[in-house]
């Protein structure tokens, strides 16, 4: 039995709600109020995860503290296509977890800007929005040529990665913590498709897309 | 170049390749922010990047090929004229023609996609490319204002792949935002052109193409972008560097030019309602058994939004005015096609259209007028159309189908050689179903059936002959359809008209009391005294002549009101509704 420990508002939960829903996957869930009870510090959740933080996710006995490490274990088990967490390609693969490390990167800059102004976290705004900007010039410049090689997700192949999904969320919630993207046209052109993929969902914060290109 | 000079000029503000399938690109200039987007029929839009219900940014709104699509409220703008063409709040409603959102200059060359601060901007003048493959390299937004990008474009140097590659490089300034490269390697000489986009008073965008290529430089384009783009980012990394030394200059300011929609709730009398545009024949078909369709072209310009369901007056060189639906899809703003049979009875305007209107003949219209307005909220659509009355249900399956939503087309038919419009009907399988020469008991029985499983939400939406239409309601209330899930058009008036008894009318409004003798319209007296009243059919089929009644019992002649609202009494045809009382209030 698959559970969830999740937090509706949270971007790392959205990562695992995102593929459990592209992957068809049934789970269960129990909603842990990040704000303002604070129930991820509670005792009683860190006796579940000792880090205090979301989303966690159970299955029988097995107790995963960490989205990325959720989205690697949900693609691994429930993918036959292999195609989300391409474990037969070396390269692929490394790359796959170069941009899980990029995805941290975006939690601790974008993210953060969103703590502050959203949920009153006392933290420098500022710095964190100059980082995130820092990392969306470099993510953008990554999409312009990958589009311009005729490649649509992070990591070149045919299908999305776990990259993509561990991306997207606190790229497309950065509004909410004032990170304008009309500077990276390339990484909004990529969110329209990461939001057109069988399965989609969104949560608040995040708008459809209109459909795209009809299949062939 | 001054400021104000400046935005009297073209600046670019995309590349082609930046407007992909269904997005919609967030652009910028002299503050100014623009939602661009590019139409399924190829046209690119620059608009004001804002909604104009409750401002919301147009540029994370759906591109659905023919509308722009509001993430908040569900506002749609048409492709080329920005008219709003449908607001969910008012599913029955068509929105005034006046809601328009703000529209920039736009033109699409060399790669890039152009515009202009002023409203009138000047002719275009092509840059100067050297002949040969052009590539246009990525844009780079910096955050410093031109002229100091412009100082570090100057001593650009693009880092060679290999040592001995760039031999030599340059670079003169061409005005405040232009600046043009030699770039001589050992095998080839090819130019650069640097156009910087003003985005703001402190943010520009480097939008540079390369020209002159030799095939052989070409195939190397991936590492020739790659190579320019390192090249950029260290002339980014300068001036950034520069920008700390130095105050951010303020923001310009940007004026939004006011939209008023308030126009729309203006009294009827106040619009003018002779507001007449030319359009060309551009096209004459035979498209069924005594069906011919026309299609209508502007003169110049785009024709005015419409909403499915709309139809327009045509004025005809005969004098004759006549009402037509437009059968367009949503956001089909080059041209309007209209469908229109030859009628034995008519008092010439079909036979007129029939043997004497040639391609090439211009012709008057009336904007669109939409009394038969659809609705895009229902569960579930149900055209039935009568003959020719399949004109305005064609828009409106347009409509439907576009968006995926659910619906299904009765097309009721004399015979095979009547079914007009077939290609577009093919597109709507399998959704269509074609009723052929079935007598008027075997029309009951099958609208009995279409009819019989009435669910909320769901509406029928319904045009053709008379007969047809009465018994469409008529069974549609016997199996419970509510009068206003049943939309109806009628293309004439055939009920008997009494004009005999006078009445007084008071304008609130205008604070006038006017007689209505016998033998005179209501509509007639109104026009006698100066108050233009829109109208179109003048028989009481159309609505375009409805008004407000706020005192007195009117006395409805008309085929355009359902049995509910005639009975609430609240609003009238003046064209051919009179009074049961002594005298009447009208709310104009």
């Amino acid at each position: 039995m698959i559970k969830l420990y999740d937090y509706e508002l949270s971007g790392n939960c959205y990562k695992a709600r995102l593929l459990l829903s592209m992957l068809n996957v049934d789970y269960s869930s129990e909603t842990i109020e990040f704000y303002p009870a604070a129930q991820h510090k509670s005792p009683e959740f860190r006796r579940i995860n000792p880090l205090g933080t979301l989303p966690v996710l159970t299955v029988d006995d097995l107790t995963l503290k960490d989205s990325a490490a959720i989205l690697v274990y949900l693609a691994s088990s429930f993918d036959e296509s292999k195609r989300w967490y391409p474990t037969q390609d070396a390269a692929r693969l490394a790359q796959v977890t170069e941009w899980l490390a990029f995805a941290d990167s975006i939690t601790g800059s974008a993210s953060q800007v969103r703590l502050a102004e959203g949920f009153f976290y006392q933290l420098d705004a500022q710095a964190c929005r100059d980082r995130a900007h820092e990392l969306f010039r470099i993510l953008d410049e990554h999409l312009w040529f990958a589009e311009q090689q005729n490649q649509q997700w992070l990591v070149a192949g045919d299908a999305p990665t776990i990259a993509d999904i561990a991306c997207f969320p606190y790229v497309i919630l950065s509004e909410e913590g004032s990170i304008n993207r009309q500077d990276y046209p390339a990484i909004r052109r990529w969110t329209d498709r990461v939001k057109r993929l069988s399965g989609f969902i969104v949560m608040p914060g995040v708008f459809p897309a209109g459909p795209g290109l009809p299949s062939t | 170049m001054t400021l104000s000079n400046a935005q009297k000029q073209w600046h670019p503000i995309a590349a082609s390749t930046d407007l992909v399938y269904r997005h919609v690109f967030h652009a910028q200039l002299f503050g100014r922010e623009l939602a661009v987007w590019r139409a399924d029929d190829g046209h690119v839009n620059a608009w004001e990047n804002r909604c104009l219900h409750r401002g919301v940014r147009l540029s994370i709104g759906v591109n659905d090929g023919r509308e722009l699509v509001c993430q908040y409220h569900g506002w749609r703008y048409a492709n080329r004229t920005a008219g709003c063409t449908y607001i969910p709040a008012h599913p029955a409603d068509a929105p005034a023609r006046t809601i328009c959102n703000n529209q920039y200059p736009v033109k699409e060359i060399d790669g890039l996609i152009w515009s202009c601060k002023a409203d009138d901007p000047p002719e275009f003048s092509t840059p100067a490319f050297r002949p040969g493959v052009q590539l246009v390299l990525r844009a780079l937004p910096i955050n410093a204002p031109a002229d100091i990008v412009a100082l570090q474009l100057l001593s650009y140097l693009p880092l060679a792949t290999t040592e001995e590659q760039t031999s030599s490089i340059k670079t003169v300034q061409h005005g405040a935002y232009t600046l043009c490269s030699e770039v001589t390697t050992d095998d080839t000489t090819y130019q650069l052109n640097f156009f910087l986009q003003p985005t703001d008073s402190n943010r520009t965008v480097v939008r540079s193409v390369l020209s002159g290529l030799t095939n052989n430089t070409a195939n190397n384009e991936i590492n020739l972008l790659k190579t320019h783009s390192q090249a950029l980012g260290l002339v980014r990394e300068s001036a950034e560097q520069q920008m700390q030394q130095i105050d951010t200059p303020a923001a310009w300011e940007v004026l939004i030019k006011p939209v008023s929609e308030t126009l729309s709730r203006m009294p009827v009398g106040s619009v003018k309602s002779q507001s007449l545009t030319r359009v060309q024949v551009a096209d004459i078909q035979d498209t069924a058994t005594d069906i011919k369709s026309i299609t209508l072209t502007p003169l110049e310009g785009q024709l005015p939004t419409f909403h499915s369901g709309a139809h327009i007056d045509v004025h005809l060189p005969n004098g004759m005015i006549k009402q037509y639906s437009l059968t367009n899809g949503p956001g089909q703003t080059d041209r309007y096609i209209i469908g229109v049979k030859k009628e034995p009875t008519s008092e010439g305007s079909s036979s007129f259209i029939h043997q004497s209107l040639r391609t090439g003949d211009v012709l008057a219209i009336s904007t669109p007028r939409n009394n038969f307005p659809l609705r895009r909220d229902a569960v579930s659509t149900l055209l039935i159309a009568g003959g020719i009355g399949i004109t305005p249900l064609l828009s409106m399956a347009q409509a439907l189908n576009h968006s995926s939503l659910p619906f299904t087309l009765h097309y009721f038919i004399q015979g095979e050689s009547h079914r007009a419009f077939n290609d577009l009907l093919r597109t709507f399988k399998p959704s269509l179903t074609v009723h052929t020469a079935l007598d008027p008991q075997q029309t009951r029985s099958t609208l009995q059936d279409i009819l019989k499983n009435y669910q909320s939400a769901h509406h029928v939406y319904v045009c053709g002959p008379g007969p047809m239409l009465d018994a469409t309601r008529e069974i549609a209330q016997q199996n419970n359809w509510p009068d206003e899930a049943i939309h109806f058009e009628y293309f004439k008036n055939s009920q008997q008209q009494d004009n005999s008894v006078p009445f007084t009318v008071s304008l609130a409004r205008s604070g006038l009391t006017l007689q209505v003798p016998s033998g005179q319209s209501l509509l007639e007296v109104l026009r006698e005294n100066n108050i233009d009243l829109p109208s179109s059919c003048e028989q009481g089929a159309c609505g375009t002549c409805k008004v407000a009644v706020t005192d007195g019992t009117p006395l409805h002649q008309d085929v355009y009101l359902n049995q509910a609202e005639q009975l609430r009494g609240d609003c009238m045809m003046t064209c051919v509704s009179r009074a049961k009382t002594a005298s009447l209030t009208l709310d104009i």
